[in-house]
């Protein structure tokens, strides 16, 4: 057991936990931020996508001790308002139907947008892939990810 | 308006501080867009506004406020089917309210008030829309009578329009200032109810309130509740379905950091015992961490020796059985008589449900009472559950209900909850079980596997004679000794097409692989064979596989304009673009009729499907952006369930463990999906599953269109389709 500051969403969060513990439960249950999602814990669905650093990053394979000193957002960081650009566009394309894997699809989709803001095809199916949908949302997730292109490059 | 949800608890002071505290700050961003947390819970719920006002309720739906605020309770769980926007908005309707307006918020658990609040078989809007009209309706009437009270005139000289009653003479008082007096009203029995042509709320897009909680993580699922003094369970059973524990060490498992304390435990899954040892510890990855050092000694009696192979081979040796007759007409005995004989063997594997939200329940148990709080289809069977197993009065079972990360059938099942109940019980605190994406894939219950024998004889261009048995598990029927199949085998097999000799029979499985519900249950099977045998029969006798089912329901109305749409929406009959193939089925589910027609092309060598039009007659649709969502996302579940893999077993326990090698559709591999509802006036039908089981058949007789083969086993390897 080891006392760590994680930094999320621009506040610290002091703990005590187990370094190798994977970042996904120190957020969930020690941070008391349920917005990320446990999904698979091997890298295998992206429910559990946040960003270190700006980078798209599966919490359910990082070790805590990998993420202290460093900046972590989670979905409820990543805008004030529920007005990120992919948030928006989530909404206006009704894409959520359970809404569980939707955090994940949402932060890779925001990391997509940061990196690519015109993303070709490839790009938005190298993102976006990787991340499971049990309910089959994909048809309005392609739809929403071409709206947050739009709205994105308006603001 | 900002307004501060609380609730008040049932059973003394077991709120729990901190969920409560979380609510309430959830419900401030929630009500920011007009939106609950989600989460339905036992005790009343009341309101505090700031602004003043008090509540009135006009029934168990409906609950407004002297400023005009209007509550609507929806009573069914949501795990994405949309029944939480759909319930409100048939209430909406009748009530005469600006839907827009509206706020919505989960109902208690109450069968007593509520009835049924399972959620299964797309069943809600088909089995509530009668009542939730009237509870619009009869709350309408009410303030429309207190109005004409208060006006001293004839009801029927008054109308109610978007939460007001105006009077002929133009006079008008809103439904805030009229609830109190309606309140005291007797509720009319028969209200009058709006004739379909009148809707402004029924048959509209409108945006889903629960979407905006899941954009910005503010949605509470069950995975996400967190109770005070709260453990972590995470249990590790016998790979071996039935395994039994002979014994187990402990010693290392306790010795991790954090770890309370290991039990045995078990739960009941449709009449077997499943047994497990629980590492019960303060947070959920020394909870794990404690399961990896067990050591565990199990008996799996012989169980060990089955697998997919040894299964099916069972199988196949009782196809030659008669079976049960389930329905049949004219006489199957004509079979090899008159005509070309045709005969054909449908393969499906057994399916895991795998919702995205692995498996959890969390329960406290305390005092002669017990607590639920978690993700469930079946918020009324875990309280029967729980009185049951801890031989407690109902009453003193309280259910909270969150949103699902979903569902599928496997959350209909209570057997997690029953789990974390015994283990409450044996460590005294509130015990969180969480199974991991592993414990979900190997201990099932899965959707059933099936066998399919078909034979038909073909003559002048019809189907003279057609026989379909089932060789199948039946959900109803797993343990005991009856041996006869029931009807439940035989749902998807479509008796609707005029065949004048036809016999669908069952010969029961019964054996030691769980099976549960599963989307869209048995027609995901049985379709797949029926629809595909079809194909085979139109092929046989020289026909055009839509015009064939055209002919055999010439007196089918609803199956024919299904089918005529489909022809018209993908241009059927207009000469084919050169390496496309086609191909058509159609089904009836929840009383919804579907028709698809999946479109595939050769890409790089390798067959893929590359558009898929579905028509939908749900009758009466309430809100046609869910209805298309569902079948989207229908679809992608059944693209997954025909090519991307199936559960095999070996040695007596699931082959696979976890997505790296049970596979899901991608974003990438999805196809463009287009949808078309027809309109008409019939009564609502189930949309939940609307094209999950014709993706099976039109996708592999597209394959033959294509390319010759026929796909007769799933799942279908679309990469080494010649």
């Amino acid at each position: 057991m080891a006392s760590l500051t994680l930094r999320i969403n621009n506040r610290d969060y002091p703990m005590e936990v187990d370094p190798q513990m994977p970042l996904l439960w120190a957020i969930r249950d020690f941070a008391l931020l349920t917005g990320t999602k446990f999904g698979c814990g091997i890298s295998q669905c992206g429910a559990c996508t946040v960003h270190i650093d700006g980078e798209p990053v599966r919490s359910c394979v990082t070790p805590v001790s990998g993420a202290t000193g460093k900046s972590i957002t989670t979905i409820e960081g990543l805008s004030a308002d529920n007005d990120h650009p992919v948030q928006q566009a989530w909404q206006e394309e009704q894409v959520p139907q359970c809404g569980y894997c939707q955090s994940g699809q949402i932060m890779t989709a925001a990391a997509l947008l940061s990196k690519h803001p015109k993303p070709s095809e490839e790009q938005i199916n190298a993102y976006m892939s990787p991340i499971i949908c049990r309910c089959g949302t994909y048809v309005r997730i392609k739809r929403a990810v071409d709206k947050a292109v739009e709205i994105n490059q308006k603001a | 308006m900002k307004t501060i949800t609380t609730k008040s608890a049932p059973l003394g002071d077991s709120l729990p501080r901190r969920e409560f505290l979380r609510l309430t700050a959830v419900s401030g961003a929630f009500l920011a867009v007009g939106c609950s947390p989600g989460m339905g819970g036992e005790g009343k719920v009341t309101t505090i506004d700031p602004a003043g006002g008090t509540d009135f309720s006009l029934n168990q739906f409906i609950v407004i406020n002297t400023n005009g605020r209007v509550l609507l309770y929806n009573h069914r769980p949501e795990m994405g089917q949309g029944t939480y926007q759909a319930i409100p908005m048939i209430l909406a309707e009748e009530l005469e309210v600006d839907v827009e307006k509206i706020e919505i918020l989960p109902s208690a658990a109450d069968e007593k008030r509520y009835g049924s609040q399972m959620v299964v078989g797309s069943r809600s809007i088909q089995t509530e829309y009668a009542n939730l009209r009237n509870m619009g309706a009869a709350a309408r009437e009410m303030l429309k009578q207190a109005a004409a009270n208060g006006w001293q005139v004839e009801v029927s000289e008054c109308k109610a329009s978007l939460g007001e009653v105006i009077h002929t003479s133009g006079k008008k008082l809103t439904y805030g200032e009229l609830v109190e007096e309606a309140s005291k009203l007797t509720p009319p029995e028969n209200p009058p109810l709006k004739a379909p042509g009148d809707f402004k709320v029924i048959g509209q897009p409108i945006a889903r309130r629960d979407v905006p909680a899941k954009t910005n993580g503010a949605a509470i699922y069950g995975l996400d509740i967190q109770v005070p003094g709260m453990l972590y369970a995470s249990v590790e059973r016998s790979p071996v379905f039935l395994g039994r524990v002979v014994s187990f060490n402990d010693e290392k498992a306790k010795a991790v950091p954090g770890v309370k304390a290991v039990v045995k435990t078990q739960r009941n899954v449709w009449g077997h015992t499943r047994e497990g040892v629980a590492v019960v510890a303060d947070n959920y990855w020394a909870a794990n961490q404690g399961r990896k050092a067990l050591e565990i000694k199990w008996d799996t009696g012989g169980l060990e020796k089955n697998s997919s192979a040894t299964i099916l081979k069972k199988y196949k040796a009782d196809a030659a059985k008669e079976g049960v007759s389930l329905a049949e007409g004219g006489n199957v005995s004509t079979v090899g008589g008159e005509g070309k004989v045709i005969e054909a063997a449908y393969e499906t594997p057994y399916q895991s449900h795998v919702c995205m939200e692995p498996m959890n329940a969390t329960v406290s148990v305390k005092e002669g009472k017990a607590e639920f709080w978690g993700s469930t289809q079946n918020p009324n069977g875990i309280r029967s559950q729980l009185a049951r197993q801890l031989s407690i009065e109902p009453d003193n079972v309280a259910i909270n209900y969150t949103f699902m990360g979903g569902g599928f059938g496997r959350r209909s099942m209570t057997d997690v909850a029953e789990e974390a109940a015994d283990i409450s019980l044996q460590v005294g605190a509130p015990v969180k079980v969480v199974w991991t994406r592993e414990d979900d894939l190997t201990q099932g219950p899965f959707r059933a596997a099936s066998l399919n024998i078909c034979r038909g004889t073909v003559a002048g261009g019809k189907v003279v004679t057609l026989e379909h048995k089932v060789v199948a598990q039946e959900i109803q029927n797993q343990t005991g000794d009856k041996m006869e199949a029931g009807r439940q085998l035989m749902g998807g097999i479509n008796t609707e097409y005029e065949i004048p000799n036809y016999r669908v029979s069952g010969v029961l499985q019964k054996h030691y692989v769980p099976i549960t519900y599963w989307r869209a249950v048995y027609h995901t099977t049985n379709c797949f064979a029926h629809e595909s045998f079809i194909d085979e029969l139109a092929r046989a006798a020289g026909k055009d596989p839509l015009d064939f089912r055209l002919d055999m329901l010439k007196n089918h109305l609803r199956y024919t304009k299904v089918l005529q749409t489909l022809a018209e929406k993908t241009n059927w009959y207009a000469p084919k673009e050169e390496g496309v193939g086609r191909g058509v089925s159609i089904l009836e589910r929840s009383g919804a009729f579907t028709g698809m027609v999946i479109e595939v092309k050769k890409e790089n060598g390798k067959v893929k499907p590359v558009k898929i039009t579905t028509v939908v007659d749900v009758g009466i649709c309430i809100n046609p952006d869910t209805v298309r969502a569902q079948t989207e996302g229908s679809i992608v579940m059944g693209l997954t369930a025909t090519y991307k893999g199936g559960i095999r077993l070996e040695n007596g326990a699931v082959a696979q463990s976890n997505f790296h090698d049970y596979n899901m559709l991608t974003f990438e591999e999805c196809p463009p999906c287009e949808t078309y509802i027809i309109q008409n006036e019939e009564k609502p039908e189930g949309a939940g599953e609307s094209g999950l089981a014709n993706v099976a058949p039109s996708l592999c007789n597209a394959v033959f269109d294509l390319t010759g083969v026929r796909v007769r086993k799933l799942p279908l390897d679309l990469g080494a389709i010649g």
